[in-house]
C-alpha cells in the first residue's frame, strides 16, 4: 500500500471529476434541485401511528375515550406506560410517536360538568405524520364530546374534553424540519451511487482499469484512490446540506455531530458497497445507470423518505427493514430534532453497521472476482 | 538463453466455451513475436493471462522467469502492456496522462522529465502537452498509448493489436517504432489480424478458434504451404469469387487487398482461366506466385473448419474465406 499511489490516484480523478460535463453538475446542482423538490412534496394519508396512551383514570368513561382511537384505525396502541415521563423515552426511540394523556378523574369531572383537558402529544419530527394525527386525534375528541351529549342529553355548549395538543419536538411541524435532516443522507445515496458506480464502470468501459492491474498498483490502492475523492465530495455535500439547511431553512438542530457524523459515515459504506457492487455487474455505463435506478426509486418510495411508513401497507413494512436508507433517516431526523444519542438509536446504528458489513464484503468479494475472470 | 515466456498446455473457459485451448508456446528474448488470428480467436485471453489480468482454467504461464500464474505481482514493474483499447485516460491531456503512468511506476523526477521528452518526440506530441487525449487522432492516441506502456522501460512489451483502426502511414511509422524498441533488446508480443504485419515479425503463431494452428519464422511458415498459388487481377471479383467457389477442386479463393488468390489444389491454373472466362470474367493479369503468410493462413483455417465440418457431416466444399483473412468469431 503506497501513500503516493493512493494520491496519484485521487489527483487523477479529480482531473477527470472536473472535465465531467455530466457528473460534475450532478454533484453540485443535484442537492440543490433536490432541496427544491423535496420542499413541495404532496402529503399523503397517514393510518396505524403507533400511539401510547397514559390512562391515569381507569373509569369506563377513560377507556370509552381510548377505544374510539382506536376504533378510527389510525391509531395503533403500542404502549400503555404510566407516567407522563415514559412518553418521552418512547418517542425518542421512534417506540411511538402520538401520547394520548389522560388526567386522573376525568370521569368525576366530566361527571361534574366541567371542563377536562386532555392532551395529545405528538412527535413532530415527521412533520407529516405529526400534522395528519393531530387532526385526527382532534377529530376523535370532537365526535367523543358530541357522543356522550347525545348520551346524556346535556345541553350543547357544556363542557367537555377539551383536546390540546402538544407537539414535540418539531413545533411548528414544518415539513422541511424533517425534509432537511433525510436529505442529508438521500443526497450522498444518490450523488455517492450514481457518481462512483459511473466513475468505476468507465474505466472498466475504457480499460483503463484492466491497465492499472497490470501495472504495479494494487487493489486496494486503486479502490481507496477511488473512494477517497468521492467521500471528500460527500462531506462537501453533506456539510453545504446541512449549513443551508440550519441557517436558510432555520431547521432546528439539536443533535451532536459525532452522532449524525457516524451515522453518515456507516450509511456511507452501505452506499459505497452498492455503487461498488453495480459497477461489477454492469459492462456499460447505461446499465449501470439503469440498475442505480433500480435500486434508488424503491429506496426513496419504501425508505420513509417521502412516504412515512406508517401509511405503508402492513405487508410492504418488512421490505423497509432491508432499506438501509431507512436507518439513515431514523438516525438523522431524530439526532437532528430530538437530539437523541446513540443510547436510544442503538438499533438503528446496529442495523446499519450490519449491512455496511454486508454489502461492503459482498462488493470486494465480487471485486476480486470480477477482474480475475 | 532464457525464453521470455513460456507457456505449456494454457487454457482458458469461459463456461463451457474454451477460448483458448492447450497452447503452448515459447517466446524468446529479443524476438518480435507474431501473434495472429482472426477476430474471437483467442489473441486478448490468452495476453490478458500473461499479464495476470484474467487466471488461466489451466496450463502454466512463465514470464521473464517467473510464474504468471502464481505470481503475477513479481514482473508487473518489468512487462508493459498495451491493450487493444488503448487504455489511455480520455479526459486527461498528453502530459496528465504520461505524469500518471510515471507515477504508477514511481520513476524519479528526472527519470520522468527524460522519458517525457523522449516519448513527446517519439510520438510526434511535442508542443501539443496540453491537449486532451480524447481530441487526437488515433494514430497520435495510438503512439502515446505505446509511450505510456513503455514510461518504465519494460523488459517485454504485450502489444493487442495496437494498428487496429490506424491508416497504412501511421501503421508503418509505428512499426519503425517497433523496431527501435526491439533494436535495443526489448522483447515484442504484437498480435494482430493483418497479415502484412506479420512479415514484420522474427517469429510468428498462428491462433484459430483457441488452438495454435502454426508456429514458426514466416519462412517456415510460408513452406508449410506444397500447392500453387494464383494471383489473379480480374474485373469482376465477386462473380469470379462465386464462378470458383462452386468447383470443388479449388482449395481457396478469397481477395487479398485488391486481388484474388487462388490456391489451385488438385485444379490446374490452365482451367481457372477457363472458369473464369466461361462465367464472363475478364481476368487481367494471372501468375503463380510464392505462397504469402496469408495464404497459409487461409489455408490452415479452410482445413481447420472443413475438418469440423465433415465432423458434423454437414460437409459442403471447401469455400472462398473472405478477406481480412477470416471473419466472424467461432461462437458468433
Ligand atoms: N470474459 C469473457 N467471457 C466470455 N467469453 C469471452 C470473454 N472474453 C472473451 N470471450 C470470448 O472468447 C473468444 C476469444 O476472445 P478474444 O478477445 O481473446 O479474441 P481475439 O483473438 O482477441 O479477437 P479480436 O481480434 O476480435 O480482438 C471470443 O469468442 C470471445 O467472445
Ligand atoms: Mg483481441
Amino acid at each position: 500500500m503506497s501513500i503516493k499511489h493512493i494520491r496519484l490516484l485521487i489527483w487523477k480523478e479529480f482531473l477527470q471529476l472536473r472535465r465531467d460535463r455530466l457528473l460534475l453538475p450532478l454533484i453540485f446542482i443535484g442537492p440543490i434541485m433536490q432541496l427544491i423538490m423535496f420542499g413541495y412534496v404532496v402529503g399523503s394519508d397517514v393510518t396505524n401511528i403507533p400511539t401510547a396512551i397514559v390512562d391515569q383514570d381507569m373509569t369506563m368513561t377513560s377507556r370509552a375515550l381510548a377505544d374510539s382511537f382506536v376504533n378510527t384505525g389510525y391509531f395503533t396502541i403500542l404502549e400503555r406506560p404510566a407516567t407522563e415521563s415514559d412518553v418521552q423515552t418512547l418517542m425518542d426511540k421512534n417506540r411511538v410517536q402520538v401520547a394520548l394523556l389522560i388526567p386522573p378523574g376525568l370521569e368525576a369531572d366530566l361527571a361534574r360538568g366541567e371542563q377536562v383537558p386532555v392532551e395529545i402529544i405528538v412527535d413532530g419530527a415527521d412533520s407529516k405524520t405529526a400534522s395528519v394525527a393531530s387532526g385526527y386525534a382532534a377529530q376523535v375528541f370532537a365526535d367523543f364530546n358530541q357522543k356522550r351529549i347525545e348520551a346524556t342529553g346535556l345541553v350543547p355548549d357544556a363542557p367537555g374534553i377539551d383536546a390540546r395538543v402538544r407537539v414535540l419536538f418539531n413545533p411548528t411541524l414544518r415539513s422541511v424540519n424533517a425534509m432537511i435532516p433525510g436529505l442529508v443522507a438521500t443526497i450522498l445515496l444518490i450523488s455517492m451511487g450514481v457518481v462512483m458506480s459511473q466513475a468505476i464502470v468507465r474505466e472498466r468501459e475504457r480499460g483503463t482499469l484492466e491497465q492499472m492491474f497490470v501495472t504495479p498498483i494494487t487493489r486496494g490502492e486503486y479502490l481507496l484512490g477511488k473512494i477517497a475523492p468521492y467521500i471528500l465530495l460527500a462531506i462537501i455535500q453533506v456539510s453545504v446540506v446541512m449549513v443551508v439547511g440550519i441557517f436558510w431553512f432555520r431547521v432546528p438542530f439539536h443533535g451532536t455531530l459525532l452522532v449524525i457524523g457516524l451515522g453518515l459515515l456507516l450509511f456511507l459504506f452501505t452506499v459505497i458497497g452498492q455503487s461498488m457492487f453495480i459497477s461489477m455487474i454492469s459492462r456499460t455505463r447505461q446499465q449501470a445507470q439503469q440498475a442505480t435506478m433500480f435500486i434508488l426509486i424503491p429506496t426513496m418510495v419504501l425508505s420513509g423518505f417521502i412516504f412515512p411508513l406508517e401509511s405503508m401497507p402492513p405487508e410492504i413494512v418488512p421490505v423497509t427493514y432491508f432499506i438501509p436508507l431507512r436507518y439513515a433517516l431514523v438516525i438523522l431526523r431524530t439526532s437532528f430534532m430530538k437530539g437523541a444519542g446513540l443510547e436510544a438509536l442503538w438499533p438503528q446504528f446496529a442495523a446499519m453497521a450490519v449491512f455496511s458489513a454486508l454489502i461492503l464484503g459482498l462488493a470486494l468479494s465480487r471485486f476480486q472476482k470480477r477482474l480475475s475472470d | 538463453m532464457e525464453s521470455a515466456i513460456q507457456l505449456k498446455a494454457l487454457t482458458k473457459r469461459f463456461g463451457s466455451f474454451t477460448a483458448v485451448d492447450a497452447v503452448d508456446l515459447d517466446v524468446r528474448r529479443g524476438e518480435i513475436f507474431g501473434f495472429l488470428g482472426p477476430n474471437g480467436s483467442g489473441k486478448t485471453t490468452t495476453i490478458r493471462m500473461l499479464c495476470g489480468v484474467i487466471a488461466p482454467t489451466s496450463g502454466q504461464a512463465t514470464v521473464l522467469g517467473h510464474d504468471a500464474i502464481k505470481d503475477p505481482e513479481a514482473v508487473r514493474r518489468r512487462i508493459g502492456y498495451m491493450s487493444q483499447k488503448f487504455s489511455l485516460f480520455e479526459d486527461l491531456t498528453v502530459d496528465e496522462n504520461l505524469r500518471f503512468y510515471a507515477g504508477v511506476y514511481d520513476l524519479t523526477d528526472e527519470k520522468f522529465a527524460a522519458r517525457r521528452e523522449y516519448i513527446l518526440r517519439m510520438a510526434d506530441l511535442v508542443g501539443r502537452e496540453g491537449e486532451l487525449t480524447a481530441n487526437l487522432s488515433v494514430g497520435w492516441k495510438q503512439r502515446l498509448a505505446l509511450g505510456c506502456a513503455t514510461i518504465h522501460e519494460p523488459e517485454l512489451i504485450f502489444l493487442d493489436e495496437p494498428t487496429s483502426g490506424v491508416d497504412p502511414t501511421a501503421r508503418r511509422h509505428f512499426w519503425e517504432l517497433l523496431y527501435e524498441l526491439a533494436d535495443s533488446g526489448v522483447t515484442l508480443f504484437v498480435t494482430t489480424h493483418y497479415m502484412d504485419e506479420a512479415a514484420h515479425c522474427s517469429r510468428l503463431a498462428f491462433i484459430y478458434n483457441g488452438r495454435l494452428a502454426a508456429c514458426g519464422t514466416p519462412g517456415e511458415i510460408r513452406a508449410l504451404m506444397t500447392e500453387t498459388v494464383l494471383e489473379v487481377d480480374v474485373d469482376d471479383a465477386e462473380a469470379a469469387l462465386l464462378a470458383l467457389e462452386r468447383v470443388s477442386e479449388i482449395r481457396e479463393a478469397y481477395m487479398s487487398g485488391a486481388v484474388l488468390h487462388v490456391n489451385v489444389g488438385a485444379s490446374s491454373p490452365a482451367s481457372v482461366v477457363e472458369l473464369l472466362a466461361a462465367a464472363g470474367v475478364t481476368v487481367r493479369g494471372i501468375e503463380v506466385v510464392d505462397p504469402t503468410i496469408e495464404d497459409v493462413f487461409v489455408h490452415l483455417v479452410t482445413q481447420q473448419r472443413a475438418a469440423g465440418e465433415t465432423l458434423a457431416a454437414t460437409a459442403p466444399e471447401a469455400v472462398a474465406v473472405p478477406n481480412p483473412p477470416v471473419s466472424g468469431s467461432p461462437d458468433a
